[in-house]
């Protein structure tokens, strides 16, 4: 990521100016434009129309200047700045510019969301997985200095932000870790980390509470499971509690998923990674609310010792589950996660995130992730908590006419429903976890399956890991005061 | 079987129904006859598990003291949950209990009750109408069956004292119940029986009842430019057709609600053929037609102060030397053009000549299209929820609403701009699939390319319009869902007063 400053004057050989649709210069850009070298740059290209998005560096004998679309200012203005702030960042992290000064003429609260949505933008996958890194990987880019009439203002406008974004380069750097890194005690060793940050963490062993959920899921891998507990001690009361799926690798256990594409299941703890990222970002902005994380970790491996399809396993909560599907085994950690953390902490909310099933994916693509809550004003917030910051979710419904398909003929519940192959597994999985859930807490869960990694380039990330969900949970959390 | 309103008198032959609120507590006509019998009721009641709860049923044989061959005890649950929905279950779950049993007459017990915040004169019309929709049976294909295996019950008799005003409330239900039947048999129907021809020679007896009924052909469709929709049909022998159905009646000046509904007689996928497994479940590829069908007749039956217009698009989708194939470019009726990836991706492309064609002509007020069109509904949703797509929240409420009230429910999805990315072409103006992501969501996006500003829903239907159980007032196979809700629709919210 290049170094974010503030700064009253632009001085550097690099400068970014704005420009409205219909070639209306910012007054910045107007000051620059020598001979009406601007004009006559945007009557040669098609591409560049001032719109949201668009970019053109231009090489002057003083220097770069970059002209940056300014887009229709009657739109939601901050998300419009955030995605300004990533796309410029996109076409210019190895134009050659080194340093750049931004001068599109903005409000403090708008430069912020500028230097934002770069951030955001700027992330990459680390360099150290390859033996030698390719010198085209690094970025030019090292110094951004966003140029403001107030750059202390700016600065403090930006701080909550720049929490909020150097979290979800948290959550990408894990979801992106292969499997042999990042196992249970790997990701465990990555969490320590977050104690420079006031944050507690706490290893809770499995078998001790015990959680034979987990340890079921658990058990066919060599690296056993973890129950990791993350506290930000910001406030006083209960504390809200959200809860992650981190199934470091996910092979489908005995149930074995086909081998095309299996190299992407090292990203089913994505969950877990946004909940830890969550926890970074109250610890970084000081949030004064009592925050607990707590992380289901577990290797699904098939062996000699895995769980195997009929097994049944009574569950943290006293409900006997037959594990009919090896594969649907983030329910089955979620389950005992859910329980514990309502009985340890009483959370006046319990919020989960996991990387659920497929059927989402069918259901609501890449551009949503599946919502479900029985509580509308839970679900009014998280929405808008969403939209807010184009993490976006849709609600499904949680009704219980669903829960005869996950009724097992010999125990409680069976973690999946066979008979319908082509049935709505999204809707199953949120009621199994239902049942875990103590009457009287809040809660929902949301299922990121489609939306933790995106298969192509979006002005807030490349094609990768998203960091979905971060960024809506900090927002929901803010400063406690709500909720 | 014979459905009729009658005072009040504990009947001397057959088969008796009577309700029972939650904790056992009687309703009048169960507590005359519990009194009669020296607590016959009550005895059995403690005897048993059966506490009143909703749905709950206590079959009594030969009740000691009384004529009756039966006497059967339905839970109603609390009385002030009691509504229209609880009546019809109430009227079908007699049905369900008692119409193989043996007995030819059954009375049901409507009695006034307390605390209800549904009347009597309705709890008993709705009772009539559960138990009329739950009595549906399609077995004209059965050559051979035995007496047995046939309904017994020939004559069923609602209780009440106010016969007058239950037989008035009744009739426009009896009029919905109609359509609901016209659309159960036209889905059940085998795709030899119904083919574009023979379902819009069906809907053309709906002129019997007032209903204006036009048949384009394929050739006056050419003419009008619906290449999607003919593209579809060209695999097959039979002639595809589309059926414009009006029932005028608010008066001429009034712009119509139009619906309009997808109808592929039969699917098999055409060059993109489907698997063999199931395919005969594709008859039912004409589900949101048959609803469209079924839905004119009951406004017309019940004279609804309504314009409205019904459009259906009739197709067979059959791989053939003529049939189109993947990749095919196709100009539909709007002048757009559509790349054709899969051939079973194929109501949406009869649907886009269809919904351009409703709205070019007729000016709607609003417009709500019915389709079996995704199986990623299914995965989405399941077999209980509808999908609803919608561009204007005030339709999306008013359907919403009206779902809710005559359990069809709906479940908002999704039209976000995004999505349309996933369904542009390399060579066309778009394509007629989006891939397995969110593919109930691109359809809906792919639909309402062809739709202006007229403020319009788009209902995916394929999870429930074919039901593997029996449903509190449908039995197992085909639901007509759509029908009661878009009656209800246009009841509440486009007719006169």
């Amino acid at each position: 990521m290049p170094e974010i400053g503030f700064t009253p004057v632009a001085g550097t050989d690099a400068i970014a100016v704005g420009v409205r649709p219909g070639g209306v210069l910012a007054p910045t850009a107007g000051r620059v434009d020598r001979g009406g070298m601007i004009a006559r740059v945007l009557a040669g290209s098609r591409a560049f129309k001032g719109e949201e998005g668009d970019v053109l560096p231009v090489c002057t004998p003083d220097g770069w200047i970059v002209l940056v679309g300014l887009g229709d200012p009657d739109e939601d203005a901050a998300a419009r700045f955030r995605r300004i702030g990533g796309s410029r960042y996109q076409e210019l992290a190895d134009a050659g510019i080194s340093r750049l000064d931004v001068a599109l003429d903005l409000s403090p609260a708008e430069a912020a969301e500028v230097a934002y949505g770069l951030a955001l933008r700027s992330w990459r996958p680390p360099l150290r997985y390859r033996s030698k890194p390719d010198p085209d990987e690094v970025p030019t880019l090292d110094a951004v200095r966003m140029v403001s009439g107030d750059p202390d203002a700016a600065r403090a406008a930006y701080e909550p932000l720049a929490a909020r974004a150097a979290a979800a380069a948290l959550v990408r750097d894990l979801v992106v870790a292969p499997g042999n890194e990042l196992t249970p005690e790997g990701f465990l060793s990555r969490l320590r980390g977050l104690q420079d940050h006031g944050i507690g963490v706490e290893d809770v062993d499995p078998a001790a509470v015990p959680l034979p959920l987990l340890a079921a899921v658990g058990a066919g891998s060599a690296h056993p499971p973890k129950l990791v507990v993350l506290t930000w001690p910001g406030g006083e009361g209960a504390p809200v509690v959200l809860v992650g799926k981190g199934i470091t690798f996910d092979a489908g256990g005995i149930s074995i998923k086909p081998a095309e594409d299996l190299e992407e299941m090292k990203g089913d703890m994505a969950g877990a990674a946004a909940v830890a990222g969550a926890l970074l970002a109250a610890a970084l902005r000081k949030a004064p609310v009592a925050l607990v994380g707590v992380l289901a970790l577990a290797e699904n491996m098939p062996s000699g010792r895995a769980c195997r399809p009929g097994d049944v396993v009574v569950g943290h909560a006293g409900l006997s589950v037959e594990i009919v599907d090896t594969d649907a085994e983030g329910r089955l950690v979620l389950a005992d996660a859910l329980s514990y953390a309502a009985e340890r902490f009483k959370p006046r909310m319990m919020i989960d995130l996991a990387t659920l099933t497929g059927a989402v994916e069918e259901a609501l693509g890449r551009h949503r992730a599946g919502l479900f809550t029985a509580s509308d004003d839970l679900a009014g917030r998280l929405m808008a908590a969403g939209e807010a910051e184009e993490e976006r979710l849709w609600r499904l419904p949680l009704t219980d006419v669903y829960d005869e398909a996950v009724r097992s003929p010999v125990a409680d519940l069976r973690n999946c429903c066979w008979e319908e192959e082509d049935g709505p597994d999204a809707l199953h999985a949120a009621r199994f976890l239902a049942h875990f859930v103590p009457e009287g807490v809040p809660w929902a869960h949301i299922d990121i399956a489609g939306v933790a990694e995106a298969d192509e380039d979006g002005p807030l990330a490349a094609e990768g890991p998203t960091g979905f969900g971060v960024r809506l949970l900090d927002r929901l959390v803010g400063d406690g005061r709500e909720g | 079987m014979k459905i009729s309103f009658a005072k009040a008198t504990v009947p001397t032959e057959g088969a008796l129904v009577v309700g029972v609120l939650e904790d056992r507590v009687l309703t009048p006509t169960a507590a005359d006859i519990d009194a009669r019998t020296q607590g016959l009721i009550a005895r059995a009641m403690a005897a048993s598990r059966f506490e009143g709860k909703r749905d709950q049923t206590l079959l009594l044989l030969a009740p000691a003291g009384l004529e009756l061959a039966r006497l059967l005890l339905i839970g109603l649950g609390k009385a002030a949950d009691i509504d229209a929905k609880v009546a019809q279950s109430f009227g079908g779950g007699a049905v369900a209990q008692l119409q193989g049993a043996g007995d030819q007459v059954v009375a049901i017990a409507a009695d006034a009750i307390a605390g209800a915040p549904i009347g009597a004169a309705d709890f008993a019309a709705n009772a009539a109408l559960g138990a009329r929709l739950r009595s549906y049976r399609f077995d004209k294909y059965r050559t051979r069956e035995k007496k047995e295996e046939k309904p017994s019950v020939k004559k069923l008799s609602v209780l009440l004292s106010d016969v007058t005003a239950a037989k008035q409330a009744y009739q426009p239900l009896d009029a919905v119940a109609d359509g609901v039947f016209l659309t159960r048999d036209l889905a059940s129907e085998p795709a030899n029986v119904i083919y574009p021809e023979s379902l819009a020679a069906k809907a053309q007896t709906l002129s019997e009842l007032g209903v204006e009924v036009e048949v384009l052909s394929e050739k006056q469709m050419r003419k009008l430019g619906m290449g999607a929709l003919l593209a579809v049909g060209q695999g097959s022998e039979k002639d595809s057709q589309m059926v414009v159905m009006q029932w005028k009646g608010a008066g001429t000046d009034e712009a119509p609600v139009a619906f309009i509904g997808k109808g592929v007689t039969f699917d098999s996928g055409g060059i993109s053929i489907k698997p063999a497994a199931g395919m005969e479940e594709m008859k039912t590829d004409m589900g949101g037609a048959a609803v469209v069908i079924g839905l004119m007749k009951a406004l017309a039956l019940r004279k609804a102060r309504v314009n409205a217009v019904g459009i259906v698009g009739l197709v067979e989708n059959m791989p053939s030397g003529n049939a189109q194939r993947p990749g095919d470019v196709v100009t539909s009726a709007s002048g757009q053009t559509i790349e054709v990836i899969n051939t079973d991706a194929e109501g949406r492309l009869v649907l886009a000549d269809a919904l351009w064609y409703a709205q070019d002509r007729f000016k709607p007020r609003a417009m709500v299209d019915l389709a079996t069109l995704t199986g990623a509904i299914v995965i989405s949703l399941g077999d209980y929820y509808a999908g609803l797509f919608a561009n204007n929240d005030d339709l999306a409420e008013r359907l919403l609403g009206a779902g809710a009230k005559v359990s069809e429910p709906l479940w908002r999805m999704p039209l976000d701009d995004q999505y349309d990315k996933q369904i542009k072409s390399d060579i066309a103006d778009m394509k007629n699939t989006g891939g397995r992501e969110a593919g109930s969501i691109t359809a809906a996006m792919f639909l309402k390319r062809f739709v202006k500003d007229t403020p319009w829903a788009h209902l995916d239907i394929a999870g429930v319009t074919w039901s593997k159980k029996d449903l509190a007032v449908t039995p197992k196979g085909a639901t007509a869902f759509g029908v009661r809700l878009l009656d209800r629709l246009v009841a509440d919210h486009y007719e006169q007063k």
